[in-house]
């Protein structure tokens, strides 16, 4: 008994010991010039490796599993400190404020590429439908950017509904050409709509406000006086573990299960009585909705968006921080993003060859690891086995 | 309870079945026997929806159901063992099993199932968190019947399930047919090259040749018959 109460604490212990340091190399990454950076990813690269070869790594994915809850307040009271530990340098900030809603974004797109097996590689449009809906709405008719997120969330939804019943029509790389299609005519869309500020972009956008606090002003807690990427710093934070919430329940529902059967073999899931279309809409729409949120959010953060924020490349980016953090883990997603969001910061310094210097370095992850930085588990056991009295059934969260 | 009436389906120009009429009622195994291209395959899909019929009508339990879309037919009460058993492979047996009941409403009805399930396939208890992909060949097709028969099914189809087993595993899946057929009295298509086995489980059959049905009596009848003495039971007589 005592040994078993052991092994629990040494268990929990472990879980919060990855956590953190996970969170530690996130934060180096973070704050150090880019050779450490690369230097500290390399390592943690090579741990994660090394762990593969020895098996040691299953210890750990088992300890995380089954204290996923220790974990996630480490990991959650270190974002809240964050803000305290960069000491108010606002670059900084921007930097994870940025990865956040990047993560949002990814986390949408993950229903799509990770789970049902679309490549969908226009999650750039989406991300510009809520961007540019809050801002207008914002801009031009004075509405509260509140309001403003659910509707950006809902248009993006609407154009993932409206472009996905005809697009799911066709399969594989046919889908994903339709996609580009859609990037591509959104950009252009973008560009020559006089009304939407054309090339020149929407300036002025105002920021969020609450009982008559303005997001935009520095915030003082505690005697200190923190920029203003503090505020935006929580909200981004607050709506990514919301998105990351959502995302877990959805993919241990029978809803990610069946997502999961149509990425493995389309016919037979259709033969197991799922509604394909209503389940591969439900995954464009879904995850057009969490990139429309994410849109909403960098509208009113940066105050000014233009076209150039939304198209092809951003979409490609986002696709890659799925495919390095790992497809279909919604942990994996997260890491990636935030990951990738810190490297491109750190390579501006290469100016010209920033591009060139970010795919080199994602060659490198990705044949190291191909399947991503932590790839797709099997899917949780959703049967516990109670006291040799049978099979308990546990499918959580339902739906057709 | 199943019935195609002078069903006819073509894959483009190309006739596939033509004015085929079967009749399966409740409770009832029967065997439809015919050679590869025969369009037996063809004639699954036509049931379940995936391929539609160019004339003739599909109906089940008294309602005309050619024109539904397939999840709407398979949650009616059809489940479909598909050829090669159509699983999952990177899902677990657990999660297989549970697509099958996947469209239940009631979650509180799945646990009895999959213990009742799983006590016809103890294998499958034994490899219950394994990935589909890795079981052996014989595993998969039990658990490709496994999971048809989660949904309950009032009538279950099977497309070939001798088809790229060993003899004493062919053995074994029919042994299982005919324990579902005697104990939980659905109904059963079973289609099949392996007309010795495939007789020895069902009461009736009929025999598909080019696409027409062109033989059809008792399971003694098709014993005796020329034809399906020469086709299908020469070789292993």
């Amino acid at each position: 008994m005592i040994n078993k109460a052991g092994a629990q604490l040494s268990r929990s212990l472990m879980a919060i010991a990855v956590s953190l340091g996970i969170c530690l190399i996130l934060y180096i990454a973070l704050v150090s010039p880019l050779p450490i950076t690369l230097l500290v990813l390399a390592i943690f690269l090579g741990l994660i490796v090394m762990g593969e070869r020895s098996g040691g790594i299953e210890k750990i994915y088992a300890a995380m599993e089954e204290h996923k809850g220790e974990a996630l307040v480490v990991a959650g009271i270190f974002a809240l400190l964050l803000p305290l530990l960069v000491s108010g340098n606002n670059y900084l900030l921007h930097v994870v404020v940025m990865g956040g809603i990047y993560s949002i974004i990814a986390l949408g797109l993950n229903f799509q590429l990770g789970s049902t097996g679309m490549v969908n590689f226009a999650p750039a449009a989406f991300y510009g439908t809520g961007a540019y809906t809050s801002a207008v709405l914002a801009v031009k008719f004075g509405i509260s950017p509140w309001v403003g997120i659910l509707c950006g969330l809902f248009m993006a939804a609407l154009l993932g509904i409206v472009f996905g019943f005809p697009a799911l029509k066709t399969r594989g790389y046919y889908l994903s050409l339709v996609t580009i299609a859609l990037q591509v005519i959104f950009t252009l869309m973008i560009i020559n709509t006089d009304w939407l500020g054309g090339p020149n972009g929407i300036p002025g956008i105002p920021g969020y406000e609450i009982f008559g606090f303005s997001f935009r002003r520095p915030l003082e807690i505690l005697g200190m006086r923190l920029p203003y990427q503090t505020n935006y710093f929580y909200l981004v934070f607050l709506l990514l573990s919301l998105a990351a919430l959502a995302a877990s329940r959805l993919y241990n529902s029978r809803i990610g299960l069946a997502w999961n059967a149509i990425e493995q073999d389309e016919i037979v899931a259709a033969t197991q009585g799922i509604n394909l279309t209503k389940i591969k809409l439900l995954a464009f729409s879904i995850g057009a909705a969490f990139a429309g949120v994410a849109g909403a959010l960098y509208a009113h953060y940066t105050s000014f968006i233009g076209n150039e924020d939304f198209d092809f490349n951003k979409s490609l980016v986002l696709i890659c921080m799925v495919l390095l953090g790992g497809m279909d883990n919604v942990a994996g997603v997260i890491l990636g993003s935030l990951l990738l969001t810190i490297i491109d910061e750190k390579l501006r310094d290469f100016a010209d060859y920033r591009m060139l210097m970010y795919a080199l370095i994602l060659i490198i992850i990705l044949i190291a690891r191909p399947q991503g930085l932590l790839p797709k588990r099997n899917r949780k056991y959703q049967i516990k086995q109670d006291n040799n009295e049978g099979y308990n059934v546990t499918v959580t969260a339902g739906g057709k | 309870m199943l019935e195609l009436r002078q069903v006819s389906t073509k894959y483009g120009q190309i006739p596939m079945l033509m004015d085929v009429s079967i009749k399966i009622n409740p409770g009832e195994a029967v065997c439809m026997l015919g050679a590869n291209g025969a369009g037996k395959t063809t004639l699954l899909k036509t049931i379940i929806g995936m391929v539609k019929p160019v004339s003739g009508e599909v109906l089940f339990g008294g309602q005309r159901i050619d024109l539904w879309p397939s999840y709407k037919i398979i949650r009616s009460g059809i489940a479909i063992v598909p050829e090669r058993e159509g699983l999952f492979p990177k899902l677990t047996v657990e999660n297989n099993l549970l697509m099958g009941a996947y469209y239940e409403s009631d979650k509180r009805k799945i646990a009895p199932r999959l213990e009742e399930v799983l006590t016809i396939f103890p294998r499958l208890k034994e490899r219950f968190r394994q990935k589909a992909g890795t079981l052996s060949g014989g595993e998969r097709k039990m658990l490709g019947i496994a999971r048809a028969l989660l949904a309950e099914p009032q009538i279950l189809l099977m497309d070939e399930p001798s088809l790229g087993l060993a003899p004493a595993t062919v053995n074994e899946v029919f042994a299982v047919i005919d324990r579902i057929k005697k104990e939980k009295k659905i109904a059963i298509l079973l289609v099949e090259q392996n007309a010795q086995k495939a007789l020895s489980v069902v009461e009736r059959g009929y025999v598909l040749q080019k696409g027409s049905i062109i033989l059809e009596g008792s399971t003694n009848e098709l014993k005796e018959n020329s034809v399906v003495k020469e086709s299908y039971l020469s070789a292993a007589g």
